[in-house]
């Protein structure tokens, strides 16, 4: 054990009556990469956002070297050595990268008053020479720049004023494998120069290679802290859950044979510059899995489906005759949509978990166009409960839950609705172990009931997992189709996609 | 990032105590009750200052008088700011209709009620095809449509003020105005509490596209909205005809910053959503009238009323918004 730098003593936060974090008492080394775990809704991001000075602590302290850590806002937390590289985009659109760089301590530049550009860009130059990122332009805007090279310069950020501690809360997940590469090199100088990271990280793999030690949480409340030499993905996830995951969580059955009823039928649909010429059939008690490259087209085939597509040509009709044309003609039809953005398409985030889970099945629920509050209430508190919402009751914020537990919400809502076709986009994106596999586990049970499920999926783990067939999209058309099967690889998969 | 905007320029000490007291505001779970709070301070106040003659039958008939047109020209912009959009053009609305209703009273006085409610929603339909269907936002084409409307007032009234038929001042009775505007807020109130359309207009403010993704016609509602915006403020010309008996160029003038400041004095976020309250208009209406005829009988000047009336609208706006949602205002 080496010497003690940082020291969270009972430390709490609560929003409303849910307690984020719960009485965490947690020590950090002097010269160590640290990694904090724990499922959506653990209290990772909270916990460092009190260190970092984003919210303020509710009781407890944190103790820096010994002395009181107390800081007002990032820019003092800064100055007093400790800095975040966060998960969302942390940089100013309309800026330039140097002044991005040394946003908050313009200061140093400042003679008499005026700020010396020229110094500053000088400044950025030599900094960003040396962190290797030579091909970044300090003069020139950020917005020139894409998502990755905006992550890098983040970095740069973050950590050239040598700070003691410095937090990367989930920023792997947005960068490719050059710029994870260049991230772990930061992160492993930073500790030789003998100060502290945080690595707050969903992939435990990344989490094992890179940390000396790993400290996990569960619902708000510390659990233990472990050597990173000594542990497995499985103990993780123990640890995070509670209990013992089975190893597979995804369909076991394999050569069941699918209904040959048709439910759906996709003819020649057209969305221009996003897919072409689409045609698929859809069976009853079917999961149907679209997979490909991100930008391949097949997110926009959900929306098509449902109706949410501007300017689509080609048909989608039901067996009976009906064509779907709107989003309001698909949920009268008894057809569902869970958007890959389920904070802008699929919740009302600004809206009670109430609401959002009756608006649906709002004509079903109306006695004669009049609306009793009463039957609202029970029917979104029966179908939040039936699939363990975690929430303080149906009048909480949907904007106030973790992700998983939004994601349950959009569930609540279209089974609530007894969807017959539910168009999944990326079911589990950002959702942690445990949630997911009650996801999958619904699936399932949704199958068995003889609805029908299109899965787009980015993960072809999932896909071979979960799918009764897969269509492989590319450049917006489909590019191949598998049945499921036990043999079926991911490379299989992935020569289709590229 | 926008934490980081915050953080940077909100460095000074008093911001910081604004925020703290909107915290406690914002987390005690009393915010339904501040505006109710409100305007018993605000009696109390003026009572206080006016030895108690603000509470006298005679001020509060007076006060009354105000209400009426204000309260249901209030419901419909209500509607407008639930669904997160704003309505400037209820004055040149009121103006209008009140002109229309003065020409056909010579003929018949329902007929020229219902001519009223619909010049009133024809303009208001004009404001929502340019929002919907332009999309325009609603504060910008409001703005348009009020100057649009104020300048043909005027012209109207060039020559001299447009005159009713005299015997529509018998309709002045205190039971009638009382009894109407009750049932506007009754009709308005049963829709909104008791209909799907309620769960909507919230469901919109809070969030278009995951409204119009869960069902929701959010254009043709929108699209409504303003119609019946409208539509409530030609039928509160009615009203206004009843009382004032002839139309000036000035009728309706500054109604809209009146509805907007009493709305958000009755406690309406500004942004709409699913934080609005029915109540919001009935104790906006009163406190603005109150807060009104007390600063009047304080005696003070017009233009010392009028500060007063900017500055608490500023603390209330800056005390109850919420930044979150701000970027939503449509």
């Amino acid at each position: 054990m080496g010497e003690i730098l940082l020291q969270a003593e009972k430390v709490c936060k609560s929003f409303g009556i849910t307690k984020a974090v719960d009485n965490v008492t947690l020590t950090f080394d002097k010269g160590e990469i640290h990694g904090l775990i724990g499922e959506n809704g653990s209290g990772k991001s909270t916990f460092v956002s009190m260190l970092c000075g984003i919210h303020p602590i509710d009781s407890g302290r944190f103790l820096l070297n010994g002395a009181e850590l107390h800081v007002k806002n990032q820019v003092d937390a800064n100055n007093k050595g400790v800095s975040i590289i966060v998960q969302e985009m942390g940089t100013l659109s309309g800026l330039t990268v140097a002044e991005n760089i040394f946003l908050g301590r313009e200061s140093r530049f400042v003679r008499f008053g005026v700020k010396n550009t020229a110094a500053m860009n000088r400044e950025a130059a030599n900094l960003l020479e040396k962190y290797g990122f030579g091909q970044i332009n300090g003069t020139a805007m950020i917005d020139n720049y894409n998502f990755e090279d905006r992550k890098l310069i983040e970095i740069v950020k973050a950590t050239y004023f040598s700070p003691q501690i410095v937090v990367v809360d989930e920023t792997t997940t947005a960068l490719s494998q050059n710029g994870r590469e260049e991230l772990y090199k930061h992160m492993k100088r930073i500790r030789d120069e003998g100060n502290t990271v945080i690595f707050i990280s969903h992939d435990l793999s990344e989490v094992i290679d890179f940390t000396d030690r790993i400290s996990v949480l569960r619902d708000g409340r510390y659990i233990d802290t472990v050597s990173s030499d000594a542990v497995s993905e499985d103990d993780l996830k123990r640890l995070m859950v509670g209990r013992e995951i089975a190893g597979k969580y995804y369909r076991t059955d394999y050569g069941r044979l699918v209904s040959s009823d048709r439910v759906l039928t996709v003819k020649e649909v057209s969305v221009p510059g996003q897919i072409r010429e689409i045609s698929f059939d859809l069976h009853r008690g079917e999961i149907l899995g679209f997979g490909g490259l991100s930008e391949c087209g097949m997110h926009e085939v959900g929306k098509a489906i449902f109706g949410a597509s501007y300017d689509r040509k080609g048909a989608v009709t039901l067996p009976d005759g009906t064509k779907i044309e709107s989003i309001p003609g698909a949920i009268r039809h008894s057809i569902a949509y869970a958007s890959k953005d389920r904070d802008n398409e699929s919740l009302v985030v600004y809206d009670t978990i109430r609401d959002n889970i009756i608006l649906p099945s709002i004509n079903n629920l109306a006695e004669r166009k009049i609306l009793k509050r009463k039957r609202l209430d029970t029917f979104a508190a029966a179908h939040a409960q039936m699939i363990s919402v975690k929430m303080t009751g149906i009048e909480q914020f949907v904007s106030n839950l973790s992700g998983g537990n939004k994601q349950k919400v959009v569930l609540a809502r279209w089974i609530g609705k007894d969807s017959d076709i539910i168009v999944l986009d990326s079911p589990t994106r950002g959702i942690d172990v445990k949630v997911k596999a009650d996801i999958y586990a619904l699936m399932g049970e949704l199958k068995e009931k003889g609805k029908s499920i299109i899965m787009i999926s980015e993960e072809i783990q999932e896909l071979l997992g979960m799918c009764d067939r897969i269509i492989i999209m590319k450049n917006g058309a489909i590019n191949g189709e598998f049945h499921r099967d036990e043999r079926l690889n991911e490379e299989d998969l992935i020569a289709k996609m590229v | 990032m926008t934490e980081k905007i915050k953080e940077l320029t909100y460095g000074n000490v008093l911001m910081g105590r604004l925020r703290e007291l909107k915290g406690v505001l914002g987390n005690s779970g009393l915010r339904d009750f501040f505006p109710l709070l409100g305007l018993l301070i605000i009696v109390a106040v003026f009572a206080a200052m006016t030895d108690m003659r603000i509470i006298e039958a005679k001020s509060i008939n007076l006060i009354l008088s105000q209400v009426y047109v204000l309260m249901i020209a209030s419901t419909g912009v209500f509607l407008v700011m639930t669904v997160g959009g704003l309505d400037f053009s209820q004055g040149s609305i009121l103006g209008i209709s009140s002109i229309v209703i003065s020409y056909l009273s010579f003929y018949s006085i329902p007929l020229a009620l219902a001519a009223g409610v619909f010049a009133g929603a024809s303009i208001g339909a004009f404001n929502g095809l340019f929002h919907v269907r332009f999309k325009i936002p609603s504060f910008i084409v409001t703005i348009c449509t009020m100057y649009l409307f104020r300048g043909l007032c005027a012209y109207m009234t060039t020559d001299a003020p447009v005159a009713a038929v005299t015997s529509i001042t018998g309709l002045n009775l205190t039971w009638l105005k009382i009894t109407l505007t009750a049932a506007v807020l009754l009709l308005v109130y049963i829709i909104f509490t008791f209909t799907k359309l309620g769960v909507c207009l919230k469901a919109i403010g809070a969030g278009e596209t995951a409204a119009r993704f869960s069902g929701v016609r959010t254009n043709l509602t929108k699209f409504l909205v303003f119609v019946s915006a409208g539509a409530l403020t030609g039928f509160a010309a009615f009203l206004n005809v009843v009382k004032v008996g002839s139309i000036t160029a000035t009728a309706g003038n500054q109604l809209e910053t009146q509805i907007l400041i009493a709305l958000v004095l009755g406690g309406l976020p500004i942004s709409g959503g699913a934080k609005v309250r029915f109540s919001n208009i009935v104790i906006g209406a009163l406190v603005y009238c109150i807060l009104n005829n007390g600063l009047v009988m304080l005696g003070l000047d017009t233009a010392v009323q009028q500060l007063i009336k900017g500055a608490i609208f500023l603390i209330v706006v800056a005390l109850t918004i919420d930044k979150k949602s701000l970027h939503i205002i449509k």
